[in-house]
């Protein structure tokens, strides 16, 4: 049996654990942790046959954070009696240049949909586009105001189906719900 | 399922000491002998009938220890002397040289107690005569080549007895190889005074008295496990099978371990590497039926390898791996439910004269996946979520979102040396290296492989510590601590920030006995010092800043022998914490919950006062044991539920981190009658309440008032081995006592569930002894939801399982 000299090689075990002990702080620098993978603003753009696109958004610039969404920029006025072309676009605008959302919203439409309900006066919402098993989407949709003048909200919630099955002729969202905000809109006389 | 014969076929006397209760308190007369015995299994009986009578001492043990096989000397073994005397136990340590010669020396003349153990060979107990004269010995020692660790000292047993006035249960290998579940957690959880916080079958949190998290230290191999203890959902990062012996200690005050243990420590001992003995190898299967899930683990040691500069060297080498899918609940499967494990582990060990010294590095991995319907999307798919019955998943062994990839790397270093007047020095030096990955189904991160939180814990810390000589009946250790560790936030989204923490602390626990009585104490002083590291984007701002705390914490017990077989105890425990980083600055939605969580940076440091008491019994009969405690806890630290929270993706329920005054009270009771030498009754029970005192109302998370009742027929067989049989029942009662006002504290109902479990130890196939055991649990298939079950407010619980576990030699 060799025998190694116990007091050397404890005193290297201790030196050793100091060494690596102290020498571990340099490990431990913190990095700054990545940026926020978000849709932080909701768009809608609503164009009538031949006229101007009216267009409105809601920020949450904290994203995730506990500050509330911000109020809605730029009012959505319809016209009495008018149909309007809509599209929707998600987006984080926390990063630079701003990601699209919806291209992979796009990409996997057969996991996605976007719900329009309106309370309030009377207004219209259809959605156009289908995905490859022919079940609405959303990010397409039409609008059509009401005869009447008033005022009224539209709740927008984009529905992600994981396990859950998309059924078409569901009018709420029974997978999860990646976004949930209302804007408010008005009816103008002609 | 509780106790599982081992080849010694002691007679069912010793099942108590296989899982045991063993709180407490022995007098000063065979304290450290009861040590001894709860954390190596050694059945201490002649050690019991030591006598009181002080006689002035001066004699002699000379052994000489052979290899009972081939007549050779064994050098190296671990031998002990004890006896109890006036002043309290008393101990002698020696270890046979190079010709296997072995001497005591100032030994009274009465009746002493000789333990010795070598790996590689049975372990010897024997009482020894000196009161006429000096002794010559010889040692025979038996070797055990067939099984991996049937002998295995765990290593820490021979330097870390714990204080005697604890209240302590532990499974040892053979207890531990009959109940190993699939987590650490599930393994310990129908122990008196334990429950777990469960999140399916992949993820069990320990929870001792009620506390959790980072109020339960996880002792893994000597070192403080460092692996985000912090979350609920995180699981203890270990091999389940590298345990060879697990150990909880139930309430504050164990200060060799830190402060911060304000609920209990759960230890887990690795077995020691051999270092003499021929190569050795061993598998391990287990197969659960209710998951589907198929564990191995295969392990090589021996203690002849020849290192340049070392010399020999024993070496142990294990690899291990554990493939679980969905579980079920008696009507579906849990969709997401499955994981997979990977871990191995080498360990380095040497013997000399001087001491010890032990290398392990190892490294645990997992995959596991989070249920669906818990991963709700915002408050109302939650809603939703709960109020939809659960539909059947497909059975399948994938993986998908949402899912964790965590990672722990450890090494650790631990050397201790003998020191010629009795006295030791132990020096722990450990590596930790935790990485966390939590990939989420919401959003963007759905469509992307990176993780939503990423976070890499490195730890460092070394332990020096002094185990003086006895001296005037006192016995202790004292020492000093290190810790340094850094964090690092690196994911898409934010929970915590990143953070530096430098730890530093000395402690001393000394024990002394007299006659009846016995007593502990134990102080520790910790400065903790935490800087967080600014984060800043557009949504979240977290401030960069430094804290420091200090406190003291300790232990104050006595433990007087009533009668011979009883003891009652009494003791005192101060434990303090400082707010951990997510408790001051975590923001965000927690992963399996929709739960936003918001941190207080301004919280101040815990800080408990706890009495218990107990009275404990032992006899050839039966045992028993019964503790009760009162603990208050000023400035506990918990979730408050406050306004929700409104995102674009919705309303989310949030809490905040708040403080309150405490209180934990809680009975805890077990005991066995040996009704005949081959009939066990068996049982325990753990009533628990905690309060909020400043609202007047019950503590969220505390465990339901829960019974263990079991029979268990015993035999031993020439070719069949040590066999048994058992029965038992697990009854849970209804948790009344939540608080108002949240969905999370939803009341849940009570529940009995039968279980059963046949098995022999020394099974000789091929005329190799084989331990087998098949054990089913929620035998009827029983519908329930537990109280700590995460999972409750969307699926039941675990239905029937069908446990096969079978270990074998290679060669």
């Amino acid at each position: 049996m060799i025998h190694t000299r116990p007091r050397r090689l404890f005193a290297g075990a201790l030196a050793l654990g100091t060494a690596l002990t102290l020498g571990a702080c340099g490990d431990s620098a913190t990095g700054p942790g990545g940026e926020q993978e978000l849709i932080t603003r909701v768009t809608l753009t609503l164009t009538p046959t031949g006229g101007a696109p009216i267009t409105s958004y809601i920020d949450d610039p904290d994203g995730a954070g506990p500050q509330p969404p911000s109020a809605q920029v730029g009012a959505l006025t319809l016209v009495a009696g008018t149909s309007y072309t809509g599209s929707i676009l998600f987006e984080n605008r926390l990063v630079n240049p701003p990601e699209n959302i919806t291209e992979e919203v796009e990409a996997e439409d057969g996991e996605h949909r976007v719900f329009y309900t309106v309370t309030g006066t009377g207004a219209t919402v259809l959605t156009l586009d289908q995905d490859g098993n022919g079940l609405p989407v959303g990010l397409a949709y039409t609008v059509t105001a009401g005869a009447s003048v008033g005022t009224g909200t539209l709740r927008v919630v984009l529905c992600h189906y994981g396990d859950s099955p998309k059924v078409g002729s569901a009018t709420t969202c029974t997978g999860d719900t990646d976004i949930d905000v209302t804007f408010s809109f008005s009816v103008a006389a002609p | 399922m509780w106790a599982f014969r081992s080849m010694f076929a002691f007679a069912i006397r010793s099942i108590h000491h296989r899982l045991t209760v063993v709180r407490v308190l022995r007098p000063a007369a065979a304290a450290l002998v009861a040590a001894l015995m709860l954390l190596a299994a050694v059945a201490p009986r002649a050690s019991l009938a030591a006598q009181e009578r002080p006689v002035p001492a001066d004699r002699h043990i000379h052994a000489v220890v052979e290899d009972g096989n081939t007549g050779m000397p064994v050098a190296g073994a671990e031998a002990w002397v004890t006896w109890t005397d006036a002043t309290g136990a008393q101990l002698r340590r020696g270890r046979s040289d190079r010709h296997g010669h072995l001497d005591f020396g100032q030994l009274p003349a009465r009746v002493v107690t000789l333990r010795m153990r070598m790996l590689g060979y049975a372990p010897i107990e024997r009482d020894v005569d000196l009161s006429v004269d000096d002794v010559l010995l010889k040692l025979r020692l038996d070797p055990v080549a067939m099984h991996l660790g049937e002998v295995a000292v765990t290593a820490d047993s021979l330097v870390e007895t714990l204080e005697r006035v604890v209240a302590v249960s532990s499974l040892d290998r053979a207890a531990l190889d009959a109940r190993r579940g699939q987590t650490l957690g599930e393994t310990i959880k129908q122990l008196p005074g334990v429950a777990v916080i469960q999140l399916g079958p992949s993820i069990a949190k320990p929870v001792i008295r009620g506390l959790n998290s980072q109020r339960v230290v996880v002792l893994n191999a000597g070192l403080r496990q460092e692996d985000q203890q912090w979350g609920t959902e995180h699981a203890p990062n270990l091999d389940s099978f590298d345990a060879d012996a697990v150990t909880v200690v139930r309430g504050a005050g164990t200060v060799l371990y830190g402060a911060d243990a304000l609920g209990g420590v759960v230890r887990v001992d690795h077995a020691a590497v051999p270092d003499t003995g021929a190569i050795r190898g061993d598998i391990a299967l287990n197969a659960f039926s209710n998951s589907r899930q198929g564990a191995v683990s295969v392990a090589v040691q021996g203690g002849g390898l020849r290192l340049p500069l070392i010399g020999r060297t024993g070496y142990r080498l294990r690899l291990s791996s554990r493939v679980a899918g969905n579980g079920a609940a008696p009507d579906y499967y849990l969709s997401n439910t499955g994981f997979r494990e990977l871990n191995g582990s080498a360990t380095l060990g040497i013997q000399r004269d001087w001491g010890r010294s032990e290398l392990l590095v190892s490294h645990f991995g997992t995959e596991l996946g989070v249920l669906r319907q818990a991963h709700a999307g915002n408050f109302d798919d939650l809603q939703r979520a709960m109020t939809t019955p659960p539909s059947d998943s497909a059975f399948s062994y994938g993986i998908g979102r949402p899912n964790q990839q965590v990672s722990h790397t450890t090494l650790r270093w631990r050397t201790t040396r003998d020191l010629a007047d009795m006295s030791q020095l132990e020096l722990v030096y450990g590596f930790q290296f935790n990485d966390r990955r939590e990939f989420d189904n919401h959003g963007p991160l759905r469509f992307r492989n990176e993780p939503a939180f990423h976070l890499r814990l490195f730890t460092n810390s070394l332990d020096v510590r002094w185990k003086h000589a006895p001296w005037r009946g006192l016995v202790g250790t004292v020492g000093v601590s290190g810790v340094v560790q850094g964090n690092q936030t690196l994911g898409k989204g934010f929970l915590i920030p990143g953070f530096d923490l430098q730890q530093g602390a000395v402690y001393a626990q000394e024990e002394w006995g007299r006659g009846r009585w016995s007593l502990s104490s134990g102080a520790r002083v910790d400065v903790i010092s935490q800087t967080t590291i600014a984060y800043a984007d557009a949504g979240i701002n977290s401030p960069a800043g430094t804290r420091t705390w200090n406190g003291v914490a300790g232990s104050l017990g006595a433990a007087y022998r009533i009668a011979e077989g009883w003891d009652a105890t009494l003791r005192l425990a101060r434990a303090w914490r400082p707010p951990t980083v997510n408790e001051r600055y975590a923001q965000g939605v927690h992963h399996g919950t929709a739960q936003y969580e918001l941190g207080q940076a301004t919280l101040a440091a815990e800080r408990s006062m706890g009495v218990e008491a107990g009275v404990r019994f032992a006899g050839s009969r039966g045992s028993f044991d019964v503790a009760a405690f009162r603990n208050v806890i000023d400035d506990f630290i918990y979730l408050s539920p406050r306004e929700p929270v409104l995102t674009l993706r919705g309303a989310f329920p949030a809490y905040g981190y708040a403080q309150s005054n405490a209180l934990m009270r809680g009975v805890e009771l077990a005991g066995a009658w040996y009704v005949t030498d081959w009939f066990t009754l068996q049982g325990n029970a753990t009533v628990l309440r905690g309060t909020d005192r400043d609202r007047a109302q019950p503590l969220y998370d505390m465990p339901a008032d829960r019974a263990l009742v079991q029979a268990r027929v015993n035999g031993q067989g020439a070719r069949l081995g040590a066999w048994h049989i058992g029965l038992g029942s697990q009854l849970v009662r209804q948790q009344d006592g939540v608080p108002a006002g949240t969905i999370y504290t939803l009341p849940t109902d009570g529940y009995a569930l039968l279980q059963a479990d046949i098995g022999t130890s020394g099974l000789l196939v091929l005329g190799r002894p084989i331990d087998l055991s098949l054990s089913v649990s929620n035998a009827l298939d029983t519908r329930y939801r537990d109280y700590l079950s995460r999972y409750r407010l969307f699926v039941d619980d675990a239905a029937r399982d069908i446990v096969l576990r079978v270990r074998a030699p290679l060669w």
